[in-house]
């Protein structure tokens, strides 16, 4: 536990030092002071919400059908513009650590090396999460305040957040550890990024394919890379508060995402530095 | 308690290259014993695979073929690299930590608890002579000697009883090695195993007992400093030679050196020094000293590396 907690203060140091944790705690409270004064909620006995930014006001609606759907379009903001900032952000924070000079003094101590990667790893995702569940938190305690609605499904996206970039960070921990680049890690995982949303869109797809092994490919494809879109359209049905209709998505992106941490970390186990 | 600090056997590392499948063997079959509370250096020109055998010591990189034995324990296990010291050669510190930082952060990775490491870090960074400013400075802002002599309290912060020093005195001045050297001597007394890996010669034949000489990848040669260092030739210095004599003595000498009225003659063995001996002596002159001649580790070096026509130039 000793080793575990100096690795991710080492990742919590690293990313205070490289500005990534600072750049994302202003960004959040950015947004947290945007929903706190430029944003004004009136609610008018109980039920009617007028929402005005900047002094100019909206039309009114019933409060408890808009909070869940200003949620959402924060939740959507923080899932894919969020996602790709952490990416971005931490990309360099993985491949650090497999830095000559450095890697061999890590390797020296009496650590296994699936406890140092994991280390990393751990710490790199909480200094994401730390950010998620500060600006998701606050929002929710912002627009409880304002409109007094307080429904939990905002709280828990947080968590389909998290859960996607854990999946994410596992593809840079894996390609960190392959070719030791950043910039690497960065193309790869926004090229699957941007891949899972027409992927998304595979019935439409099938029926434009004319050969069946296409067809074939398409659905591979789908089924074995993280469903980041499918997952999106999840997060807005629970803060929505419908129902879900098949969480195969999160299942499936999960196993990805393990496959894809136990490859990064078998790959590092046999690897001479 | 094992004999031996360091016990390789058969230690091979061949690199392939990805596409063309070219074959490097960075290390051949290299085995080689460290007693326990000994003072060894390893030696070798650029490339001849020192590195890589150190790496392969601290299971950095995975051997070929062969093993490698810290306190007789496979390396490979976490536990057995617990009573090891590293300081790498070409070493990058995280620059965004402070001198004390690095310390707790690298005692934490050695299995420091908390309390010993509060105690610990300012007694080792006062001991490798990095002042008090020093302690909360960050290491981007550190000189190179000063990396080099916080790399070496990383090194020892948790009490090793095996320090692996990779070029310690690379970027110190000569008061800084001095002072590492002292350090090292220190803990040697404490019964600390030290393998040094260094390119100055001097600096290891100051400091190791053992040595061994990797060549190409192989072990080209081992043993005793005193023993490997310790040569064939007699050394006779006298005064006032008659001319005559001083003819007679250099065509018998290995070599010799005349200077002021003094001549050094050296002679290749015991027999040719006895006779020069009664020479001078018949001749009226005074022996001021007859001693066996020694040769550098840097003449034993040379002469593994290069051929013995080396060591003569």
């Amino acid at each position: 536990m000793n080793i575990t907690i100096a690795l991710v203060r080492d990742t919590f140091r690293e990313a205070f030092a490289r500005k990534i944790f600072w750049g994302f705690f202003g960004c959040c409270t950015l947004n947290l002071l945007f929903l706190m004064f430029i944003m004004r909620i009136d609610v008018v006995q109980g039920a009617i919400a007028t929402v005005s930014v900047f002094g100019q006001n909206g039309r009114s609606i019933p409060v408890q059908n808009m909070v869940p759907q200003a949620q959402s379009v924060i939740a959507m903001i923080l899932y894919f513009m969020g996602m790709a900032l952490a990416v971005f952000a931490s990309a360099g924070l993985v491949a650090a650590v497999v830095e000559p000079g450095r890697i061999e003094l890590l390797l020296s101590k009496p650590v296994s090396r699936t406890h140092l990667l994991m280390g990393r790893y751990i710490g790199n995702l909480l200094v994401v999460a730390a950010n998620i569940i500060y600006l998701i938190a606050g929002s929710w305690i912002i627009f409880g305040i304002k409109t007094n609605v307080w429904g939990v499904g905002f709280l828990v996206s947080s968590l389909f957040t998290i859960f996607i970039f854990a999946v994410l960070l596992s593809i840079l921990v894996l390609v960190g550890v392959l070719w030791d680049s950043s910039a690497v890690a960065i193309m790869i995982t926004f090229a699957i990024m941007f891949l899972t949303p027409i992927l998304a869109q595979k019935n439409t797809i099938e029926k434009l394919l004319s050969s069946e092994w296409s067809r074939n490919l398409l659905r591979f494809f789908y089924y074995v890379l993280p469903k980041t879109s499918d997952i999106s359209v999840i997060i807005r049905h629970v803060i929505l508060n419908q129902p879900v209709e098949s969480w195969m998505p999160v299942w499936s992106t999960a196993i990805f995402g393990i496959v894809v941490l136990f490859l990064g970390l078998w790959r590092f186990q046999r690897r001479s530095f | 308690m094992p004999d031996h600090a360091i016990e390789t056997e058969g230690l091979t590392k061949v690199f392939r290259a990805s596409f063309s499948g070219r074959e490097l063997r960075a290390c051949d079959n290299i085995s080689i014993r460290v007693p326990v509370g000994s003072t060894f250096g390893l030696l070798g020109p650029n490339g001849a695979g020192k590195t890589t055998f150190v790496k392969m010591l601290l299971s950095c990189t995975h051997p070929t073929a062969g093993r490698a034995l810290v306190f007789g324990q496979d390396s490979r296990h976490p536990a057995a690299r617990r009573p090891i010291g590293y300081l790498p050669e070409n070493h990058r510190f995280p620059t965004y930590m402070t001198g004390r930082d690095m310390l707790d952060f690298y005692g934490a990775l050695s299995g420091m608890d908390a309390a010993a490491r509060h105690k610990r870090i300012p007694e080792v960074l006062n001991l490798v002579g990095l002042d008090d400013r020093a302690h909360n400075l960050r290491l981007g802002k550190y000189s190179k000697g000063m990396l080099q002599r916080v790399g070496l309290a990383q090194a020892i912060i948790h009490g090793p009883k095996l320090l692996v020093l990779d070029e310690p005195g690379d970027g110190v001045d000569p008061v800084g090695r001095k002072h590492i050297r002292e350090i090292l001597h220190s803990l040697e007394q404490q019964g600390v195993t030290i393998f040094l890996n260094s390119h100055l010669l001097s600096e290891v034949e100051l400091f190791c007992r053992e040595v061994a000489i990797i060549q190409k990848g192989r072990l080209a040669l081992s043993g005793r400093v005193d023993e490997l260092t310790a040569g064939s030739g007699y050394r006779i210095e006298s005064e006032h030679v008659p001319e005559a004599l001083e003819t007679e003595l250099r065509s018998r000498a290995r070599s010799f050196i005349s200077n002021n009225g003094t001549l050094q003659v050296l002679f290749a063995s015991r027999t040719d020094a006895n006779q020069a001996v009664d020479l001078l002596r018949s001749n009226g002159c005074e022996v001021e000293s007859l001693a066996r001649t020694r040769s550098t580790l840097e003449d034993v070096f040379m002469k593994t590396v290069e051929g013995p026509e080396a060591a003569k130039q």
